[in-house]
């Protein structure tokens, strides 16, 4: 049976359509699905809809069960979902965010067990040092990692992270998506990212959907879908995929394609 | 990281107990501040047996200063613990019951009984004055709930609607001193300062009891405004719903204030001011910052109403006038200080 099943999702903001029947490649647990496309492609929307933020209609099961047959509850419980902007800049600690966050959301964890998982969670990510300093203290960077930490703090089965890396510089955005692929098979959960690099989206995603204002061009294994034709169609540019040498393929872009005057 | 956590909340509850500490000096200044020449022992000595004062004392403290004491503390409290809420679900450092429209509402209501309702009523006529403001202030928080679930809630169409709201009470209560005698005028203007000394103990009774009765929803809440400190799409994220929690905060929120300004007058300031220093001293932890602000809001207005009295001696200068002279720079003070932070 397959985990998470997603078809002809439709959503309207207001009279306008946003997402025009977006199916996805069905997802095992482990997977780590890339979501690409250029700016306004429908990424967030299609991310918010998984959420069960956004009306849609269309099919979103969950290892058989339809999205709509749960409590908004019970779907939030299974879902991680880190938006696009990270946690303001408040005097709020990191420790104090995700503390307040397991208690807010009632998790049935003692004291002792919850300490564990916020440790572990911020060893992780880098943030043990600045587990107790303001929010507003720390670069962008690392607010976008206190937003991953709050996303995984009930480690969800389905995680959705809407471009959690476009904070980051090159080092931490390997920790962050070598965390979510460990997460993910570790914990034998699906993972669904945007991700705008797509050198990074073909080294961490085994399964990657290009969308183009609301639609789905391409969907499947990464060699599949990273061909030159769907860049040249979805990014506008002129690229060549090549086999890299960690075995993972490689995006060299050539030039951008000029627009027809 | 656990260790220096409960460290860090050991430490606000000691910061907590000295705020309550010197709530209680603040206390017996502003009881011992006055033209009675009553000492401090004096005061000390009356409140634990009244008997030991003599009459005179004895009425003087308990009838006049101790009922104007408890009612700084209680309206200051409820203006803390509304402010805090307030800024907290709206997201905004500038937010307070004042912009909200409410005590602006108030201040309608009052002239409305000031102008409108016969001074021959006797009794009546003071009944009437805090009941009016109380309604108004009502209509006005009930006016914010309404458009909020008619707009769904959005944190920005609250604040500017509030602010609509603030200035239509103001032009209300304009409209009333126009048509109003210019012996009606100086009441409205005087009540508008605000000021403590009209308070007796049924006033204490009725502002505290409904402190008492809001407080318990407000702690209910605290994590979820801790979690909500990290921005809105944070809180939504974890599938928070926002605007249900915003309006439930803001039912809370409008009725209490209503409560605290309908008899003291719009009292400027204090709603504002008290959760900031609480935050400064607390942190954004609200386990501590609720109950820390309602404490820094009655320590301000304890603290105004001792020096309403020791400034001038034998005059008693109306507290509002001292809440917005300090509160202006502190004010000020804070969103220098505070530079980027929300």
């Amino acid at each position: 049976m397959s985990g998470l099943q997603v078809s002809d999702i439709q959503v309207f903001y207001g009279r306008t359509q946003r997402l025009f029947g977006a199916s996805l490649p069905d997802l095992q647990p482990g997977d780590v699905l890339g979501l690409l496309g250029a700016n306004a492609a429908g990424k967030s929307t299609l991310m918010r809809t998984l959420a069960g933020q956004q009306p849609y209609q269309g099919r979103i099961r969950f290892y058989g069960q339809d999205q709509r047959q749960r409590s908004q509850r019970e779907w939030l419980a299974l879902v991680g979902f880190m938006p696009q902007t990270p946690p303001q800049e408040s005097a709020l600690r990191p420790y104090e965010l995700l503390w307040s966050a397991a208690r807010a959301l009632g998790m049935a964890l003692s004291d002792s067990a919850l300490t564990a998982r916020i440790e572990s969670l911020l060893q992780r990510l880098g943030l043990a040092e600045y587990a107790l300093a303001p929010l507003y203290s720390l670069s962008g960077g690392k607010r976008q990692l206190v937003g991953l930490a709050l996303a995984l703090i009930r480690e969800p089965q389905l995680l959705l992270l809407d471009e959690p890396t476009s904070a980051l510089d090159l080092h931490w955005r390997m920790i962050v998506l070598d965390l979510v692929q460990e997460k993910v098979q570790a914990e034998g959960a699906i993972a669904v990212a945007s991700i705008h690099d797509l050198d990074l989206a073909a080294r961490y995603c085994n399964k990657l959907v290009m969308l183009e204002q609301g639609r789905v061009v391409a969907a499947g294994p990464v060699r599949d879908v990273l061909t030159p034709a769907n860049i040249a169609r979805v990014f506008k540019v002129e690229a060549q995929v090549v086999p890299g040498a960690l075995g993972y393929p490689q995006v060299q872009v050539v030039r951008p394609i000029r627009h027809p005057v | 990281m656990e260790r220096e956590f409960r460290q860090l909340a050991l430490r606000r509850l000691l910061m907590m107990l000295a705020l309550l500490l010197a709530l209680v000096v603040s206390l017996l200044l502003d009881l011992q501040a006055g033209p009675a020449n009553l000492s401090l022992l004096q005061i000390m000595q009356g409140l634990w047996e009244p008997q030991a004062l003599e009459l005179r004392h004895r009425i003087i403290l308990l009838d006049v200063r101790l009922p104007d004491a408890l009612i700084a503390l209680a309206v200051g409290a409820a203006l803390g613990l509304s402010g805090i809420e307030t800024q907290t679900v709206l997201n905004n450092p500038l937010a307070s019951p004042y912009t909200l429209g409410v005590s602006a509402f108030a201040g309608f209501g009052a002239s409305i009984a000031i102008v409108l309702v016969p001074a021959s009523l006797g009794w009546g006529h003071a009944v009437m004055l805090p009941l009016l403001a109380l309604a108004s202030a009502l209509v006005c928080g009930a006016l914010v709930l309404l458009f909020s679930q008619l707009t769904g809630g959005a944190r920005e169409s609250v604040i500017l609607f509030g602010m609509a709201l603030f200035f239509l009470g103001t032009a209300l209560t304009s409209a009333m001193q126009y048509i109003a005698t210019s012996e009606a005028v100086d009441q409205i203007v005087f009540w508008t300062i605000g000021d403590l000394t009209r308070a007796g103990w049924p006033e204490v009774i009725i502002v505290s009891l409904c402190f008492v009765l809001v407080l318990p929803f407000s702690l209910r809440h605290v994590w979820v405004l801790t979690l909500i400190r990290a921005g809105e799409e944070q809180a939504r994220s974890l599938g928070l719903d926002m605007n249900r929690i915003r309006m439930w905060v803001l039912l809370r929120v409008s009725i209490l204030c209503a409560f605290a300004v309908c008899f003291v007058g719009a009292i400027g300031f204090v709603g504002l001011i008290g959760p900031h220093i609480a935050r400064i001293l607390l942190g954004e932890d609200h386990r501590f910052l609720v109950p820390g602000a309602a404490l820094c809001g009655a320590l301000i207005l304890s603290l105004a109403s001792f020096l309403s009295k020791a400034i001038l001696p034998g005059v008693i200068i109306p507290v509002g006038i001292i809440t917005s002279l300090v509160g202006v720079p502190v004010f000020l003070a804070l969103i220098i200080g505070q530079g980027r932070r929300i």
